[in-house]
């Protein structure tokens, strides 16, 4: 294999194709990325057999090849590349590395080590959505999947398509939640996908820009964006019935500054998360809400703020740091918090006036306070 | 102040829960009473004597005990009422001693060494607490009385109901002899059969055995175990719960392990033994983990944390299995396997509520109530029987040569359809 690259380009892919399968390889050869120069492209792979990550960048090539090389090091290594163009030389086993004055020499692994990568059929069904609004749809839900690998069909993010409308949704059995969106296209099923997968495919989409092709296989699910392809193996198993966890009541509505209740409760929470299982207590009374944490080690806080409040007044205490992500997916300057009782889950909606509000649901089980 | 030969006291409490019912309703008393689930597959958690007579015992289904005993009084369990009554009994024991080990809601173990200058000789000891839980708490218990904590736990079989037995520490080895090995601590029907198999009727009989042979009959850490108890020789200190920081389990196999089938029922096993303690000392913990420890001796830990503690073997399960299947260990040799819980917490502590469904027919991966009662039958067999008695199936399917990598599978086999002689 012989070629030359652009470096930035060159960087990116080599750092992308790494980062995205984050090392928890136990395979010595799951921990390199496979090179492969062919028609004027190098394609730089990347997998743990869960996910696997490709990317394309053009080059210039003297003679194609192959070559499987640890990831870890050679990101370390074009991370610190002057700026120069770099050029790859030499055998898979022993490959030259030269870029601008700096010359090294990496030792290559067994090229047939390296598993073949899930590649979408050609045929699969697909659809196309922006990448922004994707990876707004995900930031908005991911946050809610749990990150206990000990429950798989929580890790995961469900995404369903049917009758013109994108549904994300995703639990940790404390919290649930689910955004729609308008998404007209053919394709229509249901995928259960690691959360950590499609936060990063929704990175490197935010990253990327323009627009996002899914493809949506039995057991397995693609995302395409320009040059680059993340294919993630989905989670087995069937996501909870979520719809039956949504209330079909609330007694009390609150709407208020979502700025102002996200700092007075980072405030509030720092007593609160000095200690595990710490609550902060909310009190909703006579236009108000108050806010208040005790730990018993390191004492009490507590701040009030105006709020709209329909409906009876009531305390209900949460998990602060469940609470804050709550509030940070809504986005909205002001929400909607639909409560019944200090032991019902309480519903968080963007507030707006206009209609272009995205359509979110973020369910938030409480703490019982002894 | 002269050493005590026979320091330490067994006390259990007779026919626990069915007692507690027995006293909590008059009307109740002097029935067959069982404790337990009236449903078609409920199991008796206990017996009272009257119901005994009739063959009746703990672990038995309730269908079978109904038609051993058609008037059967049949109450449901009461496990809040029974903590609180056993709080009672526990602070009866330490008001005599600080050295009590609770084993489990019904039973402890007493070093009264440091006690008879003040209350009397060990007998005189055991008969005070036997009044006063009488006459503070209406409930028969009886005591055992030895140089051991062994000999005291057999010796309050032997008194009960409502007694009290004593052996001088001097005669302790004599009279062991002549009794069945299946009266030693740690032997199981499978120990007892495969003993019995090479013609090892009798603890005088294990005693005089070889340590060697005895090894090879049972393995070595049961070997030596049994040849000790049945000499009468038990090392085991009487010691007090501390407040625990964490409760882990860990196997180290006796030749590396490979095949992630045998991984994933290590697991199993170990989980639900951290489980059965966490529940025994009414524990719950937030963070699981799991250790591994590999050929090379290279070690890694994996943990969860929840957002609510739990106690629940089936968590525990969920967790470490999904953590096991994290390491994707692609057939990595494995040494040692483990898994913990720490993090731990009373119940007092403020608790993060899980999601439920307006409609309780609606399946959810978690907030599935029947673990605890499995959970609770397992534990109430465990307790009964002095192993694991209910267990997960795929922890029964014994492989002959699966016993030299786990010599303590004896114990975890399912109880037998009799029931143990004093129970």
């Amino acid at each position: 294999m012989k070629l030359r690259a652009d470096r930035a380009q060159f960087a990116d892919a080599v750092s992308w194709a790494t980062r995205t399968v984050a090392g928890r390889v136990t395979l010595p050869a799951l921990s390199g990325v496979l090179l492969e120069a062919q028609d004027g492209k190098l394609t730089c792979r990347a997998t743990d057999l869960e996910v696997a990550a490709e990317i394309t960048i053009p080059v210039s090539i003297d003679r194609p090849g192959r070559a499987l090389l640890p990831g870890r090091l050679l990101a370390q290594l074009v991370a610190r590349f002057p700026q120069a163009p770099v050029e790859l030389d030499g055998e898979p086993d022993r490959l030259q590395i030269t870029c601008g004055r700096a010359t090294f020499h990496v030792r290559g692994m067994q090229v047939e080590d390296f598993p073949t990568l899930p590649v979408p059929a050609e045929d699969a069904s697909s659809g196309v959505l922006p990448a922004d609004a994707f990876a707004r749809l995900v930031s908005q839900v991911a946050r809610a999947a749990s990150t206990d690998e000990g429950r798989p069909v929580l890790t995961g993010v469900q995404l369903h398509a049917e009758g013109g409308l994108l549904t994300a949704a995703a639990t940790d059995s404390y919290r649930l939640a689910v955004r729609t969106l308008d998404w007209d296209q053919a394709l229509e099923g249901n995928a259960l996908v690691p959360s950590r997968s499609l936060q990063e495919a929704a990175k490197a989409a935010g990253e990327v820009g323009g627009s996002l092709t899914i493809v949506l296989e039995e057991g397995q699910v693609s995302f395409l964006f320009g040059d680059r392809r993340l294919t993630t193996k989905l989670i087995e198993g069937t996501f909870p019935n979520y719809r039956a966890l949504l209330p079909d009541a609330h007694e009390t509505t609150v709407v208020i500054e979502r700025t102002p209740l996200v700092e007075a409760l980072q405030r509030v929470a720092i007593v609160a998360l000095g200690q595990a299982n710490t609550p902060v207590s909310l009190t909703f009374s006579d236009g108000s809400v108050e806010l208040q944490a005790t730990n018993q080690e390191m004492g009490d806080a507590a701040e009030a703020l105006p709020a709209d409040i329909d409906g009876e007044g009531l305390t209900i205490a949460f998990n602060p740091a469940f609470l804050l992500a709550g509030l940070e997916a809504t986005g909205t300057e002001r929400i909607r918090i639909e409560l019944r009782d200090g032991l019902k889950p309480a519903v968080l909606h963007p507030e707006t006036d206009d209609e272009q509000t995205d359509d979110l649901t973020y369910l938030l089980m409480p703490m019982r306070v002894s | 102040m002269p050493r005590v030969a026979e320091p330490i006291l067994h006390v259990d409490m007779d026919a626990f829960y069915a007692s507690v019912e027995q006293r909590d309703d008059p009307q109740l008393r002097g029935r067959p009473v069982v404790v337990g689930g009236a449903g078609g597959r409920g199991v008796v958690a206990a017996a009272s004597y009257e119901a005994r007579r009739f063959g009746i015992h703990s672990a038995m289904p309730m269908v079978r005990a109904r038609r051993l005993c058609p008037q059967l009084v049949i109450v449901p369990n009461r496990f809040d009422r029974y903590r609180e009554v056993s709080g009672a009994v526990m602070e009866i024991l330490t008001s005599v001693t600080p050295l009590v080990e609770p084993l489990s809601l019904d039973e402890a173990f007493l070093d009264v060494g440091g006690s008879v200058g003040l209350f009397g000789t060990p007998t005189q000891i055991g008969e005070r607490l036997r009044r006063e839980v009488r006459a503070q708490l209406d409930l028969p218990c009886s005591v055992g009385i030895g140089p051991t904590k062994s000999v005291a736990k057999l010796l309050s079989g032997r008194a009960k109901p409502d007694g009290l037995l004593r052996w001088p520490a001097d005669e302790v080895v004599e009279r062991l002899a002549p009794l069945p090995v299946s009266e030693l601590w740690g032997a199981g029907p499978k120990t007892v059969e495969r003993l019995q198999g090479y013609g090892l009727r009798t603890i005088g009989q294990v005693a005089r055995t070889d340590l060697r042979t005895l090894q090879r009959v049972v393995g070595d850490a049961l070997g030596t175990q049994l040849h000790q108890l049945a000499r009468g020789i038990d090392p085991r200190s009487v010691t007090p719960h501390e407040p625990a920081r964490s409760v882990s389990a860990e196997e180290t196999f006796d030749e590396d392990v490979d095949d992630p089938v045998v991984l994933r029922r290590e697991v199993l096993r170990l989980a639900e033994k951290v489980g059965r303690r966490l529940r025994r000392a009414e524990l719950s913990g937030r963070t699981v983990t799991l250790k591994v420890r590999f050929a090379s001796f290279e070690t890694v830990t994996r943990s969860s944390t929840l957002a609510a503690p739990t106690d629940r073997t089936h968590d525990l399960v969920v967790v470490a299995g999904g953590l096991l299947d994290g390491l994707r260990l692609e057939r990595a040799r494995v040494r040692l396997i483990g898994v913990g819980v720490s993090n731990l917490g009373d119940d007092t502590a403020a608790a993060q509520l899980t999601l439920d469904a307006a409609d309780p027919g609606t399946e959810l991966p978690w907030n599935d109530p029947r673990w605890d009662r499995v959970d609770r039958v397992a534990d109430q067999v465990a307790e009964r029987f002095g192993g694991l008695g209910v267990s997960y199936a795929s922890l029964l399917d014994d492989h002959p040569n699966d016993e030299d990598t786990a010599p303590t599978r004896e114990d975890r086999t399912p109880p037998p359809s009799t029931s143990p002689e004093d129970r």
